[in-house]
This record gives structure tokens, sequence and C-alpha cells, in this order.
């Protein structure tokens, strides 16, 4: 410990970031009847309760299909305007950037409000999940777009020259060199789309149709009438799941930077 | 192989013409070098052989064809960049595979054409190394060899040894220069070192602002540059002010200078009495001890270079001049010496301006 101001200063912030997630996960395990930590005594009856009634787990299913359809969405879109911004915007490359942070610079709450107007406005309504998903591909997509323009611009135009001139054609230099060497920007992207997605609670509030509650909003109006441990189940388990998404996106899908 | 033809070849950016109608013909089987400073539209050119950059008038024919408007990715070229271009995400074997796999070749032809290829850059055993984990002279090899297996019409080349340290620099230049007399592809190499230029090409083509200045064999560049600038491009130069004082046989002058009065070659004849300009290379100068002779001088510097000998000479009659020896001339700075110049290291450039 060569730095202990520097160390010392760390280990704050580390504390300061995590600590609530501890309280959350240790009183998760709580054997009373009550939210509160430390937990009064050792159990895992709370999770049983959780894995035991339909509402929250229509939730989470509900979260998930949401999160994964609105990720895929977001990462076609915002790869593709990520393509736009870095090799064709020209003049209007700053003008791109801007209308993609948008959603980003806007509060989420007036985003919601508008989005909610538009899709009666236009017919759509609340009775689908249209507009929930469009919304959430909506505050996702800077996300996305960020990720993605960053690895292009690391991407050396004349990777793409030497395909050409090897023989390749517009869509197997896509396929055999950008996309492999993006792949990074892509997953990262889309892994923080789907987390944001499945965590949101603004959009999802505003624009939900009858029964479609997520996760965080199920997790909501179940506080406003209960405050037994199960809610800390619930926290823990999303953790768990964001966890788990990561980790196996990782492994499986190669997030780690190609060997440069 | 391929006879390549560029003919009143112009590309311009908005007014600026960054090539100006130039033409070459490149003898199949030929190395052809495109030298001359940044901006002079040497790139450009290569660029508008490759068909990555549209030519804005003229012609390009390979073998008479005339290719403006085939896509590079059907132009059947090789290309060599500056930075390599290696596909960083695959191993050399897969580099070398892929432009065998667009042509959709088959499998065991493909290994045997990559075995062949990598042999011949002498890197058999690194098929599976990633281009990370290659020395800068290695991955050059690598994307030579990947430019040559697809057996392409013509090999270009980009200022591939700029990244390079010195010495290497020289291996890679006799290497590339071996492979392709060996291989006997038509190539037309990039460059703004002369050196570099010179030691590789059959003909060398000079360009300044667009245009060409010379082409020619390298001596020819080297010993009859066409003007004052290819002169000065192409290697350190004398000027020496002289008079015309008659004719001395086709393609000679007699001029009078502070050396004396010598037959000196030029391209061109000019009448008695004019003013102009003659060039003389450093290591043609020969320096002796003060005494006989007419040109005088004292040396105001020397700077000792292992193979050769730099001097700095300041005439009595005013001029200075940068003689280049070899390393066991005995003369210090300060000393005064007599400064000899055969005439046949002379060369007229023209009228003095």
């Amino acid at each position: 410990m060569k730095r202990p101001v520097l160390t010392l200063y760390c280990l704050l912030v580390y504390a300061f970031l995590l600590a609530p997630i501890l309280v959350v996960v240790g009183a998760s395990f709580n054997a009373g009847n009550f939210l509160t930590f430390p937990p009064q005594g050792l159990s895992l009856r709370w999770y049983v309760t959780f894995f035991h009634n339909d509402v929250f787990m229509r939730a989470i299913r509900t979260s998930l299909w949401v999160a994964a359809v609105a990720t895929v969405i977001s990462g076609t879109i915002g790869t593709m305007a990520a393509l736009y911004y870095v090799q064709h915007a020209g003049r209007w490359k700053e003008a791109v950037r801007i209308a993609m942070l948008a959603p980003l610079l806007l509060p989420e709450v007036l985003t919601a409000i508008a989005l909610l107007f538009f899709v009666y406005a236009i017919g759509i309504g609340t009775t689908t999940m249209i507009g929930m998903i469009a919304g959430h591909v909506l505050i996702t997509l800077p996300f996305v777009f960020i990720n993605v323009s960053a690895s292009l611009e690391s991407f050396d135009p004349s990777w793409d020259m030497a395909a050409r001139s090897l023989g390749a054609g517009r869509l197997a230099r896509f396929r055999r060199i950008m996309l492999p060497l993006i792949k990074p920007g892509v997953i990262g992207g889309a892994l923080f789309a789907f987390i944001i997605s499945f965590d949101t609670f603004t959009i999802s509030f505003m624009l939900k149709g009858i029964g479609t509650s997520t996760l965080p909003i199920q997790l909501f109006d179940y506080l406003r009438t209960n405050f037994t441990p199960e809610a800390a189940a619930v926290s823990t388990v999303s953790i768990l799941l964001t966890l788990v998404g990561v980790i196996v996106s990782e492994k499986v899908l190669g997030l780690r930077i190609h060997r440069f | 192989m391929t006879e390549v033809s560029i003919e009143r070849l112009t590309k311009t950016f908005g007014s600026a013409r960054a090539v100006d109608g130039i033409s070459i013909r490149i003898a199949d089987g030929e190395f052809i070098s495109l030298l001359g400073p940044s901006g002079c539209g040497k790139t450009t050119t290569l660029k508008m052989i490759a068909g990555f950059e549209e030519a804005s008038e003229g012609a390009i024919r390979f073998d008479g064809k005339d290719v403006v408007n085939v896509p590079a990715e059907k132009r059947d070229i090789g290309m060599v960049f500056q930075n390599y271009a290696l596909f960083p995400h695959m191993t050399v074997d897969q580099n070398l595979a892929f432009g065998l796999e667009m042509r959709k070749i088959a499998k065991p032809e493909i290994l045997n054409r990559i075995a062949k290829v990598l042999d011949m850059v002498q890197l058999g055993g690194y098929s599976d190394r990633y281009p990370n984990q290659l020395s800068g002279g290695q991955q050059q090899r690598v994307a030579l060899a990947r430019a040559l297996v697809i057996e392409p019409k013509i090999l270009l080349l980009d200022e591939p040894l700029a990244n390079l340290d010195a010495k290497l620099r020289e291996e890679m230049r006799v290497f590339i220069r071996d492979l392709q007399r060996r291989v006997g592809i038509t190539t037309v190499y990039v460059t703004h070192d002369q050196a570099e230029a010179m030691t590789m090409s059959d003909r060398v083509v000079v360009m300044f602002g667009g245009r060409i200045a010379q082409i020619g064999a390298p001596s020819d560049i080297y010993e009859r540059p066409e003007n004052l600038e290819v002169a000065q491009f192409v290697g350190q130069v004398n000027l020496v002010k002289g008079t015309v004082t008659g004719a001395a046989g086709p393609g000679k002058s007699r001029v009078a200078s502070v050396f004396g009065e010598v037959a000196v070659d030029s391209r061109t004849d000019h009448a008695p009495g004019i003013a102009v300009t003659l060039s003389l290379r450093p290591e043609a100068i020969e320096l002796k001890p003060a005494g006989r002779g007419r040109a005088q001088g004292k040396v105001t510097a020397r700077y000792y270079s292992g193979s050769i000998i730099d001097y700095r000479i300041a005439l009595d009659s005013g001029e200075t001049l940068h003689v280049q020896t070899f390393p066991n001339t005995r003369i210090a700075e300060g000393d005064r010496v007599s400064v000899h110049a055969p005439a046949d290291g002379f060369w007229l450039l023209g009228a003095a301006k």
C-alpha cells in the first residue's frame, strides 16, 4: 500500500457504491416478517414466497421479453446509425450525434409523457406493448450508438480497402471484416441496452398497458402496500439476472477486445 | 501478365488538380516507382489505378482494356498498404485465404497456394500467428504475400517501407525487388524516398504538383535530370554558374565556369554567350591539397559518417560547394584545398534564371 490516501479513497467509493446492494441482499435472507437490516435470522423463505408469486413471475417474464425485443431493435437501429454517423454523415455529423443522444439529455419523464401523447394521437394507445417497447428502444438507443461508434472510430479504413483489393464485395466486407472488428462495441452496447431496459421505471410506468407490468413497476406496486423481505428477494434476483447476463455475454459472445 | 497504360489521367478535388493529365506506359513485368514529395499526386494516382479513387478524366488500361469504371474489388489487383492493413482478427493463414475465398477457390487449392506463398516470403511456420504477434518486417511480408497469393494482374505498393527502421528497410528493398523479379509481376511502387525508388525500379516517374517532371531509368534521372527541381529532389547537387562558349559535338556544349572551360553534356543546344546553370554532384568532386588548379578554397566544415565524409568548401570566388569523398581523405576543417571536377561530373541543367 504505497498510497494510503488513494487506497482509502477508493475503498470509500466502493463502499458507497456497493453498501446499498449488500444491504438489500442481506435483508433478502431475512427470517422475520419485515424488511430490516441486519436480518432477523437467516432464511430463504422470502425467495420461496417470491418464486410462488404469480404476479412477480409474470412481471419478470414481461421485463425479460420487453428487454430482449428492445435490445434487438435498438441494437440494429443504433448500429446502423453509428455506421452512418462515422462513415457517411459528413457535415451532418454533429447534428446526427446530438439527435441520437437526445433521449439521454432529456429528462426521461418528458420523453415518457411525450411518447404517451404520441401513441394516443396516432391511435395505437397502450392496449398493446408497442408503445412501451418503442419507449425502451428510444432510451436505450444512445448507449448502443455511443458504444458502436466508439469501436467504429478505431476501425482502420485501410482494412476495408485491403478487403476490396482482395475482391470482397460490400456484404462480404461487412460480414467478414467490419462486423467481427466492431463486435465488442455492438455487444457492449446491446448489454447496456438490455440492462437499462430491464431496469427502467418511468417509461414503463407511463406506457404500460393493463396487465403488462414490468418487474420494477410490480415491485413499486408491492412496496406501496407491503414491507416484507420479499421485495429484497425480488431485487436480489434482478441483480443476479443482470450479473449473469453480463458474464454470459462476456464468455459466450466475446466481449473482450480482439487482439490488436 | 499485364501491361498498364495510363492516359491523360486527371483527378480534381473541387478546383484543385491533384493529378493533372499524366500519361505513363508500364510494360509487362516492369517495376515502376512514382517518386515525389507529399502532395505531388503519387498516392492519388496509385489509388486511381487500384480503383479507390475515381478518375476525373482520362483512361487506365490493363492490357488495352479501360478499367476506369470497374470497381476496385473487380480489378484484380494486389495492394500493399503503408500500415500493412492486415486483418487483426485473422491469423496469417486466414489473412492469406481471404482473397482466395472471395474468388471461390477450393479449399485444398487454397492451402496449397498459402503454403507456397509463405515459403516465398520465408514465413513458413507462422501460419497461426495473429498480426500483432509478428514484427513489423514480418507483417510487411505477410501483406506482400496476401497481395501476391491471389495472383493479381498488377501489384501496387503504397510506401510499404515507411514504417520500418533503416536497416530493415534496406533489407526489404532487396527482398521486394527480388521477389518481384521472380514473380515477374507488373508493379507500381509509391515512395517519397529517392534512394528506395532508385535501387528498386526499372524506371522512375518523378512527380511534382500533380504532373510528371521526368520519366526514366534511375541513372537517367540521377545523371541527366530534366530540370533543377528533379536534380535537387533525387540527391544533393551543387549549382555552378557558367557561360556557353560554343558547341562541342552532339549533345555537348563548351561552358566556361569557375572550374575552367569544359565540355558538358546537355539535353538541348545553347547558343554561345548564354548564361547557364550546371549541376555538379558532390561525389564527382575531388579535393587536393592547395596549390595547382583553378578553383581554390577553404574547408569550412567536415562531417564524418563512416562510408563517406561530407565537406563544405568555401571557394575563393565566393561559391559554397558540397563535396563527398571516401573516408580515407586526410583533409581537416580549416585546410586550404584545390577543387577538381572532371568534365563528366557536370550536367547542363538549362539557361540560368
